[in-house]
């Protein structure tokens, strides 16, 4: 099993998954399993089997730490606009953008908008660090599980299908581990947390743009909105006067479908 | 990749393209069935290769198949409610279909979140659906498995769509975060043993392309769908309202198959069989197959049993 195939990669990298964004690299990732399992694996007879088995498992432990949340990744440090709204800017008592500097003077609305940027991006600061420390108990719970696993039957030696074995033995206890926490209530108000804070993010960038897009006299996406639903109500009102509206026109009627038989008539729910 | 089968373009309205299969053997001349895809992902997984074709299979019985293609949503549509699908768009899929059969009803298939379309437009025309099937369709969105349904019922909907469309790669992260392990790494290695196999790979690809191939959702419908359903559940309730019209499953009165997969990660089993206890339909039947979400449209099991259930079950009634 060893290497990816040179072909087989080629052809994943035209495949729309390169495109997705999968935060982790599996074939990166695999060849890290495998060499850190072979590592353990020479160690057994070196050293306690206990020992070993939780060096592997703090290796895997590292190897997910840096899974990034499906509702995006911090927005600050890619935008050009962003940096200036990081959430250390508003941690700052003394900073303009903490909220507890007032805002005064002709500048008011542009120093409110920014304090407020700035205080959506320390809530998404908070949000992902919740996160991240429940992912981190995650990780723990799994590598400990992996661990015990190992401990209790640790493989006689080195080959593809005993490597496999260990592979797939993480997985499971990776994929068990994350579903207990992931259904908590606390995994749940962290992602919701998390989500929330994103979209707060984004609707106070939004209006930042708006704002100085009006001032250039660039057209904003409230107006082509406005364009959008004046369209939509005027394709409303014509569908309305040519009486084409799914349903409600009448219906062709020459040869009725097939009518219920009395058989189906007598079934009764079945499952 | 539009799908293998030969199909034409029988009506069109906006992005949307109603096709109707080329049949592949002698029509059984039966009332034909029209597929209702889910909007979150593209239909042609229904047809994805020969050998992994619920079409295919449907056809090769001599039934006449439509399926509705929803396209790709832009910017434009960010206004399309749920209403705009199902009253408007489904239904004048429906009529176009009774009125080149000059028919009364037709049947119906309503796979995943098509499934949800399916039953509000059954509920609120069922004169119209002479039989209808769901396939790995949520009814009750408030299962104990459902992980789904736990994260997003937290979150501020209207917040989060804003008036935008939502992000089908947003969505597909959110898909991947359910089961992070399994589905960003382990399936990778587990294609290691069958790289070798030139086949084996493409099916592979094939389904890859499917899963990341995720149109955007016009906003206003995901924003409905997510409140009403993933965190109001008022389709169990009969509360939920499509274009001012309450959806009162009881209304269902025609005979209902109702295909669940017992393995389904995404659309847990408990959700799809709240619908037996939901419906007046005195012919209802659920088939429980083992398999997931995506086994269910395109595993080797699923080839042999889903088709010849369907039609089976058409055939009886």
């Amino acid at each position: 099993m060893g290497r990816w195939p040179s072909s087989c990669r080629s052809e994943l990298s035209c495949s729309a998954y390169v495109g997705a964004s999968v935060s982790a690299d599996p074939w990166g990732g695999w060849q890290a399993f495998s060499d850190a399992a072979r590592s353990y694996m020479d160690s057994l007879s070196k050293a306690s089997a206990q020992g070993a088995s939780a060096q592997f498992g703090d290796f895997l432990r590292d190897q997910f730490a840096s899974y990034s949340q499906p509702w995006g990744s911090q927005p600050w440090g890619s935008q050009p606009w962003g940096s200036a709204f990081a959430p250390a800017a508003a941690s700052s008592p003394s900073s303009p953008l903490s909220p507890d500097v007032p805002a005064f003077g002709a500048t008011r609305e542009q120093q409110q908008r920014a304090q407020r940027m700035a205080q959506a991006a320390a809530r998404m600061e908070a949000a992902q660090h919740r996160l991240q420390r429940l992912w981190s108990d995650v990780l723990r719970e799994a590598a400990s599980r992996f661990v015990s696993q190992l401990s209790a039957s640790p493989p006689a030696a080195v080959t593809p299908e005993s490597l496999r074995r260990l592979y797939d033995t993480w997985i499971d206890c990776a994929e068990d581990a994350y579903a207990r926490v992931a259904h908590g209530e606390a995994f749940c108000q962290a992602q919701a947390e998390f989500a929330n804070a994103a979209s707060q993010w984004r609707l106070e960038q939004q209006a930042n743009i708006e704002h100085w897009s009006k001032f250039l006299d660039l057209p904003t996406r409230s107006e082509i909105n406005s364009l959008t639903r004046r369209l939509r109500a005027t394709e409303e009102q014509l569908r309305s006067m040519s009486g084409s509206g799914g349903a409600t026109r009448a219906p062709p009627r020459n040869s009725p479908s097939k009518p219920p038989t009395a058989k189906a008539k007598a079934k009764k729910k079945r499952t | 990749m539009t799908g293998c089968s030969h199909k034409d373009v029988v009506w069109q309205s906006g992005k949307l393209t109603l096709y109707r299969y080329q049949p592949i053997t002698r029509p059984l001349g039966a009332a034909p069935l029209l597929i209702v895809y889910a909007l979150v992902n593209r239909p042609y997984m229904m047809d994805l290769q020969e050998d992994r074709s619920l079409i295919r299979g449907l056809l090769a019985s001599g039934r006449d198949v439509y399926l509705i293609d929803w396209g790709y949503p832009d910017g434009a549509d960010r206004f399309t409610t749920l209403a705009d699908y199902i009253d408007r768009l489904l239904a004048e899929c429906v009529e176009h279909v009774l009125n080149a059969h000059q028919i009364s009803a037709l049947n119906l298939l309503g796979v995943c979140q098509g499934g949800v379309l399916g039953l509000c437009y059954g509920a609120l025309y069922p004169q119209r659906v002479s039989n209808l099937i769901t396939m790995v369709t949520p009814v009750d969105f408030h299962t104990p498995a459902d992980l789904l349904s736990k994260w997003v019922r937290g979150i501020d909907i209207a917040a989060f769509v804003g008036e935008g469309n939502v992000s089908g790669e947003i969505l597909n992260q959110l898909f991947l975060a359910l089961m992070p392990f399994r589905l960003t790494q382990h399936k990778y290695v587990e294609m290691l043993s069958q790289a070798s196999d030139p086949t084996q790979l493409k099916n592979f690809l094939r389904v890859e392309q499917w899963i990341f191939d995720s149109p955007d959702q016009a906003g206003a419908a995901f924003r409905e769908f997510v409140r009403c359903l993933y965190q109001e559940n008022r389709l169990i309730n009969h509360r939920l309202e499509i274009g001012g019209r309450r959806i009162d499953l009881r209304a269902l009165q025609m005979p209902i198959l109702n295909l669940i997969g017992k393995r389904d990660h995404l659309v847990p089993p408990a959700s799809s069989r709240a619908l037996g206890a939901l419906v007046g339909s005195q012919d209802y039947t659920a088939l429980e197959l083992d398999l997931g979400h995506i086994g269910m449209y395109i595993s080797a099991r699923a080839q042999r049993e889903v088709p010849a259930a369907i039609v089976d079950w058409l055939a009886a009634r």
